[in-house]
């Protein structure tokens, strides 16, 4: 297999836009293309992620579309859908495309827009994403898939409200320093403590926002990247899933598909956790963040909240976590959230975070899930 | 055994799971292989609906359709014969759940709609 690099990566602002979600994509590739010093010519073939276009803006056929509106109308187009973590299952796909040999260098990324329609259709809209059957009738939505989960963290470790209040105190810290995020204002303990319950134990604060937004990458073969002093390499993606249903989930404190995407990831990169030097993860609610920080080896199983409440997972901690701000502060449009996640830690990697750079970053870990816990993906990265 | 069928039966207060015929392993269907031995040998069979709160929540920002429902609570039950199932918590006080709350199964029928719902023992 051939080695596989991030020449180039594009990101929106997050928050409300007036543009559609394909727009914002375009917005984001032209970019990423930019970034990677490429003719736009260069591209071979786009790997695109939306999650709710069908629903929210009446648009199917996203990919072709996208590729239309960046202005390469002939390329092939392949749209995913992995629910939260689709285009972080794109970017896996794509990278692939280009280590098997088919091409030489591929856009990926994704966009979601769900600000143009009221909060409990977009509510309705992320609960497609459990079982339709057996879970949304009866009015499971997904902070209650993840207030299931905090409960049983909370009952088995006595994980606390207030430690998990402090992953949301921390993400909006970050989120301050970059300029990209949706909230860049500070909250405090009390914010989040007295925020009204959305999902008990969950309350608002522990909640990332509904977001528009779109972000892209251009990956490229390593004779490419050889010419690009800026490429981060990717050293491993991995994919697992679990059940669909949170009643067969085999302990709900747990996510095993991290634990399994981990495993494999740090086996593809010969890495180990402790070799890890800054993360971006799925915090797409405070208890998810504190969960992902045991399933990829940082802290032991029921230590994921102490480590949050001593400010282990701070930049300037012992593995800052979510640099960016985080799915809580940055936003989640949940289309574009993967290739966003990679994006910022390709910055990292390159020295270019600014006030939010984590000094010396030589190996960065990206961690994507997808709705209930059923798809998750992880990817490391390196500099030479 | 249909999801189709899971339902006319919940609908009628029968809870039924499936047996695989070779491990024993206790499901709610449908489901083609045992994810245990990966047989395809079901049997359907009749379960109590007796069993225990395992992790519960009460949502309160509810999906569109579905806000003068809420607040309402939500949770995973461990039923007596060892399989589990999620369900909506009726017939009692929001602030009387607890985690390990003993409950039984009852249907929750909304005109064609059929949803698995629980109260208390």
């Amino acid at each position: 297999m051939r080695r596989v690099a991030v020449i180039g990566v594009g990101v929106t602002k997050f928050g409300r836009h007036d543009r559609t979600s394909t727009e914002l994509f375009a917005e984001a590739a032209a970019e990423a293309i930019r970034d990677a010093d490429v003719a736009p010519s260069a591209i071979q073939a786009l790997y695109y992620g939306n999650v709710t276009g069908g629903e929210g803006e009446r648009q199917l056929h996203m990919g072709p579309l996208a590729a239309t509106l960046l202005g390469l109308p002939t390329i092939p187009t392949t749209r995913f859908e992995n629910a939260c973590a689709t285009s972080h299952a794109a970017f896996r796909h794509a990278m692939m495309e280009i280590a098997s040999g088919v091409s030489d260098v591929v856009l990926v990324g994704g966009a979601e827009r769900v600000l143009n329609i009221p909060t409990d259709a977009a509510t309705e809209y992320f609960a497609y994403c459990s079982d339709a059957s057996l879970e949304q009738t009866v009015g499971l939505t997904f902070p209650g898939v993840f207030a299931l989960i905090a409960r049983a963290h909370m009952d088995k470790y006595g994980t606390t409200e207030e430690q998990m209040a402090h992953v949301a105190v921390k993400n909006h810290r970050h989120g301050v320093l970059n300029p990209k995020a949706q909230f860049q204002k500070e909250i405090t303990l009390d914010t989040v403590l007295k925020s009204a319950y959305v999902a008990d134990p969950l309350k608002l604060f522990d909640c990332c926002p509904f977001t528009d937004g779109g972000a892209a990458l251009v990956l490229a073969a390593e004779h490419v990247a050889r010419k690009k002093p800026r490429a981060v390499w990717a050293l491993a993606s991995q994919a697992a899933s679990d059940t669909m249903f949170m009643h067969e989930k085999r302990d709900l404190s747990r996510v095993m598909a991290t634990e399994r995407a981990a495993a494999a990831a740090y086996r593809q990169a010969g890495k180990a956790p402790a070799d890890v030097d800054v993360v971006e993860l799925h915090d797409c609610f405070t208890i998810a963040e504190i969960v992902a920080t045991e399933g990829l080896g940082f802290f032991e199983p029921g230590t994921g909240g102490v480590a949050a409440e001593r400010g282990w997972t701070g930049l300037g901690g012992k593995i800052p976590v979510n640099p960016s701000g985080g799915l809580k502060a940055k936003g989640h449009p949940i289309g574009a959230t993967g290739a966003a996640q990679i994006a910022e830690i390709v910055t990292q990697l390159r020295g270019e975070a600014g006030a939010r750079q984590v000094e010396g970053a030589r190996t960065g870990l990206t961690h994507t899930l997808g709705g209930n816990t059923a798809t998750v993906l992880v990817s490391l990265f390196g500099r030479d | 055994m249909t999801l189709k069928r899971f339902f006319e039966e919940a609908r009628a207060g029968r809870l039924t799971g499936i047996r695989c015929g070779k491990c024993g392993e206790l499901a709610i269907p449908p489901k083609e292989f045992c994810t245990g031995c990966q047989d395809r040998n079901w049997t359907p069979v009749p379960l109590t609906g007796k069993g225990a709160v395992t992790s519960f929540t009460i949502i309160r920002i509810a999906p569109r359709g579905r806000a003068a429902e809420a607040p309402y609570a939500v949770a995973v039950v461990k039923l007596d014969e060892g399989v589990s199932l999620l369900g909506r918590i009726v017939d009692t006080p929001l602030d009387t759940l607890r985690t390990g709350l003993p409950v039984q199964f009852r249907a929750i029928v909304t005109g064609d709609q059929t949803a698995v719902g629980f109260s208390p023992a």
